[in-house]
């Protein structure tokens, strides 16, 4: 049985308990619930109705696939550190299978999932903005491709906790606090002191929106934008998407490369 | 016939703690061993290098002459394996579960599904090869992982405590089965439990603080020291 095969088989189990469990409809609950939220909230709070421009609201929904990246980390967590913490890999580890497609298995199993919330997701956006515009603007798919890109640098970097955490919840928590808090404030300090902030991975999450437009066009999309606050957006110098793609690249593979290294060296005792 | 299981001059560390010391052992093809010692003794240790699911310090490990350490799939080919109490994925039901297993070692189709099912039968778990594992008990996950050993035929079965969890019907369900295979495999097995072991096992190797004892026919062992049990207290320093 070659390599390639074992790895289909990986993959198609490690996926069959992904779609069993309830963390995968409650990802895309939450996802739903943030663009129903987007498309009930700002034609109440707006004066006018939905914005003029098709591109500021498709940028306001992308909020939904952002959350269903996030899922990431709930899908992952426990891909390395569960198999020791619950000792499921006394049996999974006695398979005559390499390590490295375990790893590999789980971490492209979690990927389809994602894929599949974000197809989701978007095709509700694309609903929405053809039902409200009667168009769907183009760049739909490179924001599209950039979720699934955020998505994989969320996943390695999740893989890269659960290889390092002894269990599956440190390993969320670990993750979350690192995308959403260390990176969050990492990216805020960057930007307001005009330094560079490409590589920050929540940089790569803003890319999503940001192929409709700019920080500044998206608050002239609300109507002259926030007063005084655009003296403030004017400091951000949103990163190319191009710079944007780069920072993900570097979680993607060097969150995957550590992961593996790291889980190789652990042993199930 | 040659050796199933041969261990080389093993030593195990973990930290400070030394629990394995220059272990020796043969395990002769087709013959059922007994790995007996008190807790901490080094059983588990010797039995989780040969599954792979440790390194040792030093020294060598061979399932029917294939290095352990150098070449794990190969040797993990050769083998089924129960080690501590089997852990399941939650979200699988039984048939999923043998039938990952089985792919991930080569088997597919008609025979997969036959052998599914023939094994699900022989473990009494038919009423449940349809539920999700996570509703199971300790007793009936223990019935599953001896499923899982014996799928794919293997010459080798490493056992660590089979029975632990089962009832008594279980018990003595579980001890024929491993009896049945005994037959035609060679099985290496450790537990607490002396009686058990007298059934099924030939020959015993008595371990402690990760050293080779007594490796004997249980029968030689009675006749030096009366009993099993007074040979194991004995040699364990209990008596």
């Amino acid at each position: 049985m070659s390599d390639f095969e074992k790895l289909g088989v990986v993959i198609k189990y490690e996926f069959l308990k992904h779609i069993r469990r309830a963390r995968l409809y409650i990802i895309l609950g939450i996802a739903l619930l943030a663009e129903a939220l987007v498309l009930i909230l700002v034609p109440t709070l707006m004066t006018g109705g939905f914005p003029d421009n098709v591109k500021v609201m498709a940028a306001l929904l992308t909020v939904g696939p952002s959350m269903a990246a996030l899922g990431a980390v709930f899908f992952a967590g426990d891909a390395i550190a569960g198999e020791y913490e619950s000792k499921t890999g006394f049996l999974l580890f006695t398979n005559p299978i390499k390590r490295i497609l375990l790893w590999s298995g789980k971490y492209l199993a979690g990927f389809i999932a994602i894929a599949l919330l974000m197809i989701f997701t978007y095709i509700i956006i694309a609903i929405s903005l053809l039902a409200i515009y009667q168009e769907v603007p183009i760049e739909i798919f490179k924001s599209f491709g950039l979720a699934l890109f955020y998505a994989a640098a969320t996943l390695s970097t999740t893989f890269f906790f659960s290889a390092l955490s002894k269990g599956s919840m440190g390993a969320t928590i670990m993750t979350l606090v690192f995308v959403w808090v260390i990176c969050g404030i990492l990216e805020s300090v960057l930007a307001l002191t005009g330094n560079p902030y490409w590589y920050v991975l929540s940089a790569g999450g803003d890319s999503i929106a940001l192929v409709y437009g700019g920080m500044e066009q998206m608050m002239s999309g609300f109507g002259g934008g926030f007063g005084g606050g655009s003296d403030m957006l004017n400091m951000f110098k949103s990163p190319t998407l191009g710079m944007a793609a780069w920072g993900m690249t570097i979680y993607f593979v060097g969150g995957f490369i550590a992961s593996i290294f790291l889980a190789k060296r652990r042993q199930l005792s | 016939m040659g050796d199933s299981i041969v261990i080389e001059n093993l030593s195990r560390y973990y930290g400070k703690f030394l629990a394995l010391d220059n272990l020796s052992l043969r395990v002769p093809e087709k013959e059922n061993i007994g790995l007996l010692g008190p807790n901490g003794a080094g059983k588990s240790t010797t039995l989780k290098i040969l599954c792979g699911l440790i390194q040792p310090t030093s020294g060598k490990a061979y399932i029917d002459g294939i290095d352990v350490v150098a070449h794990p799939e190969q040797a993990l080919s050769r083998i089924g394996a129960i080690i501590e109490t089997p852990e399941f994925y939650s979200f699988l039901t039984p048939v999923d579960t043998l039938n990952y297993f089985g792919q991930l070692r080569g088997m597919k189709g008609e025979p997969l599904n036959k052998r599914v099912k023939e094994l699900i039968a022989l473990v009494g778990l038919e009423k449940w090869s349809k539920e999700k594992i996570g509703k199971f008990s300790r007793g009936m996950k223990q019935r599953l992982g001896l499923a899982q050993t014996l799928l794919h035929d293997p010459p080798v079965l490493i056992l660590d405590e089979p029975s632990l969890g089962l009832d008594p019907r279980g018990v003595v369900e579980f001890r024929e089965i491993i009896k049945g295979a005994g037959k035609e495999k060679t099985v290496f097995f450790a537990s607490h439990q002396l009686v058990e072991v007298t059934q099924i096992c030939s020959k015993v190797a008595i371990i402690n603080n990760g050293k080779l004892l007594a490796y004997d026919s249980i029968t030689e062992l009675e006749k030096k020291y009366q009993t099993l049990e007074l040979a194991y207290l004995k040699l364990t320093g209990g008596v």
